[in-house]
């Protein structure tokens, strides 16, 4: 049938609703999407489905008991949650870290950016379209890096291993064993990867020119992490600030020169390599002594009317906790800066005007965790 | 606390005012002071770092002027938030960082208890309509002219009640029990 369509012929523009439940949000998020044909024209997300108050339950905890919360919001890189809300704590009781305390907990923070990178590359690699081997491959090398914080922690996601002044225990005798025979299997998972996906002529086409946000943009919109490093942008708390002590470490922060979502993958994949390097350079470092200052309080008290914002890099950016403190076991503002919230403002800029099916992988790229997202 | 502790407290205070009066030289106070005269700034010396009391008035202004000024280029928001201090208002916090300079810059502004309105950041950076959002259905903040004034994380319709406000309650077992539950806030925490 020919329909006869007059020059004033107007096509209406189709919203689709994605998510809440939707295996490619990554978690509980929607998005509303208008799109003309196959391209998107607009996207309205919606967050807050998780949201559980954790500002407000760590108000209302002492700031002990906060370390636990910090885990749940950011499940996939735990320890570098917990790293932010002590060394926020730390900051305000001017406790000194012993130094092994400070070399296990670089360890262990890259070792957690290691396991959520490959969780990424997995979860990606199935966004793309590459079904199955990746993220098989993924999860093999991160099941090998989870045995190992359970080993240290007990649980193999909440750690709540990390306290203010230092660690819950001493790690196990053959820490050190370990992570060099985990270290070697993550060598091997990053050139599996490599050899997977870099350059998988149908990855590059999905991928190359996709989502481009500029250096300017991402700035503007207070993106962080790989995201924005992706964008060209040498941004590296760990460089720029540094805290315990990267500063005595040698490594480098790969930047992407496109910003689109090849970037943000390489830019990931190439941060992995530094990890390791970094992980090997602790190791060497690492001596005997005490894991918690001598003069340790049994109940901590702040001081009155203190206030500090700690930064640290997470794997997915900037991981930020504003602690004031009004006197008394517990804190009397704590706010969680969440580097994925940031993040995903960008999206709407990112996926306006490229395919619904590039939405999803935009989407990925930004590499969110819903949890720190809704706090 | 014994009445001993309560000496060394008073001591280590009336130390630390001292050193704030003639110290902040070695901080980005200059600096700043320089770039903001036409505003009425009150610095104090935070744990890590400045932090700066700027009037209601003049804070857009002054975010602008930080943004643009040569000499700082606050281009990143790091963070907005804001802080409950229950009779003396609600303080809107700006965490900005100037990726250029590398220097780090709190501003402050305090919001009386009657009346929480403060013009928006998203004129100065992006970055702020999300941070705005939450904040404004978490305090009860209003930020005028704001691109998109909807909940962020709260249901829609849950425009009434400002969860971080200090006056909410913790839970709603609390208001069911009341004093059953023997919730006293002065002493929480004492009983080891």
């Amino acid at each position: 049938m020919v329909i006869e369509s007059a020059p004033d012929f107007e096509t209406q523009d189709l919203l689709i609703n994605v998510g809440p439940q939707h295996p490619s949000t990554h978690g509980v998020f929607r998005m509303i999407l208008e799109v003309d044909g196959e391209i998107v024209k607009d996207l309205i997300p919606h967050i807050g489905y998780l949201h559980r108050g954790a500002e407000k339950l760590c108000e209302n905890n002492d700031f002990r008991q906060g370390v636990g919360y910090m885990d749940r919001t950011e499940y996939l890189a735990s320890h570098n949650a917990e790293l932010s809300y002590v060394m926020a704590v730390e900051a305000l009781a001017e406790l000194e870290v012993p130094e092994r305390a400070q070399w296990i907990r670089m360890i262990l923070c890259e070792l957690n950016r290691l396991s959520s990178h490959f969780m990424f590359l997995g979860a990606f690699g199935v966004d793309v379209g590459v079904f199955g081997t990746p993220f098989i491959y993924a999860w093999r090398e991160r099941e090998a890096l989870i045995d190992l914080f359970e080993e240290i922690s007990g649980d193999r996601m909440m750690y709540a291993y990390f306290r203010a002044g230092g660690l819950a225990w001493e790690v196990p005798g053959n820490f050190e064993e370990r992570v060099r025979e985990v270290l070697v299997s993550t060598r091997q998972g990053m050139k599996d990867f490599d050899n997977l996906l870099t350059r998988n002529e149908i990855f590059l086409a999905r991928t190359k020119n996709v989502g481009i946000i500029s250096a300017e943009d991402a700035i503007e919109l207070g993106m962080s992490g790989p995201t924005l490093r992706a964008s060209g942008v040498s941004l590296d708390i760990r460089k720029s600030e540094p805290y315990m002590y990267y500063d005595q470490i040698d490594f480098e922060v790969p930047i992407g020169t496109n910003g689109d979502v090849f970037d943000r993958y390489i830019v990931r994949l190439k941060e992995m390599e530094q990890s390791v390097s970094i992980i090997e350079q602790c190791l060497e470092r690492l001596n005997d002594g005490p894991i918690m200052p001598e003069r340790m309080p049994r109940m901590l008290r702040l001081p009155e009317g203190q206030e500090v914002y700690i930064r640290t890099e997470a794997p997915r950016g900037e991981y930020g906790i504003y602690l004031v403190s009004k006197g008394g076991n517990k804190p009397w503002r704590l706010k969680v800066r969440s580097a994925c919230l940031s993040n995903l403002q960008a999206l709407k800029k990112m996926s306006v005007g490229q395919y619904v099916a590039d939405a999803i992988i935009i989407l990925g790229s930004i590499d969110i965790v819903l949890s720190e997202v809704d706090r | 606390m014994t009445s001993d502790e309560n000496v060394n407290n008073t001591n280590e205070e009336e130390v630390s005012e001292i050193a704030v009066v003639d110290s902040l030289d070695d901080t980005i106070w200059p600096l700043i002071n320089r770039v903001l005269s036409s505003v009425d700034v009150t610095p104090e010396r935070g744990s890590i770092d400045l932090i700066t009391q700027i009037p209601r008035s003049d804070i857009i202004r002054a975010l602008q002027i930080l943004k643009d000024h040569e000499e700082v280029q606050f281009n990143y928001l790091r963070c907005l938030t804001a802080v409950d201090n229950e009779s003396e208002g609600v303080d809107v916090v700006y965490h900005l960082y100037s990726i250029p300079k590398n220097i780090n810059l709190t501003v402050k502004v305090n919001l009386p208890v009657d009346d929480k309105t403060i013009g928006t950041a998203t004129e100065v950076w992006e970055a702020a309509n999300w941070l705005e959002r939450e904040t404004a259905e978490m305090f009860g903040i209003t930020f005028n002219n704001h691109p998109d004034p909807r909940t962020l994380l709260m249901p829609e319709d849950m425009t009434d009640t400002f969860p971080l406000l200090k006056s909410h309650p913790f839970a709603e077992i609390e208001i069911l029990q009341g004093e059953l539950l023997g919730y006293d806030r002065e002493n929480q925490g004492d009983d080891e």
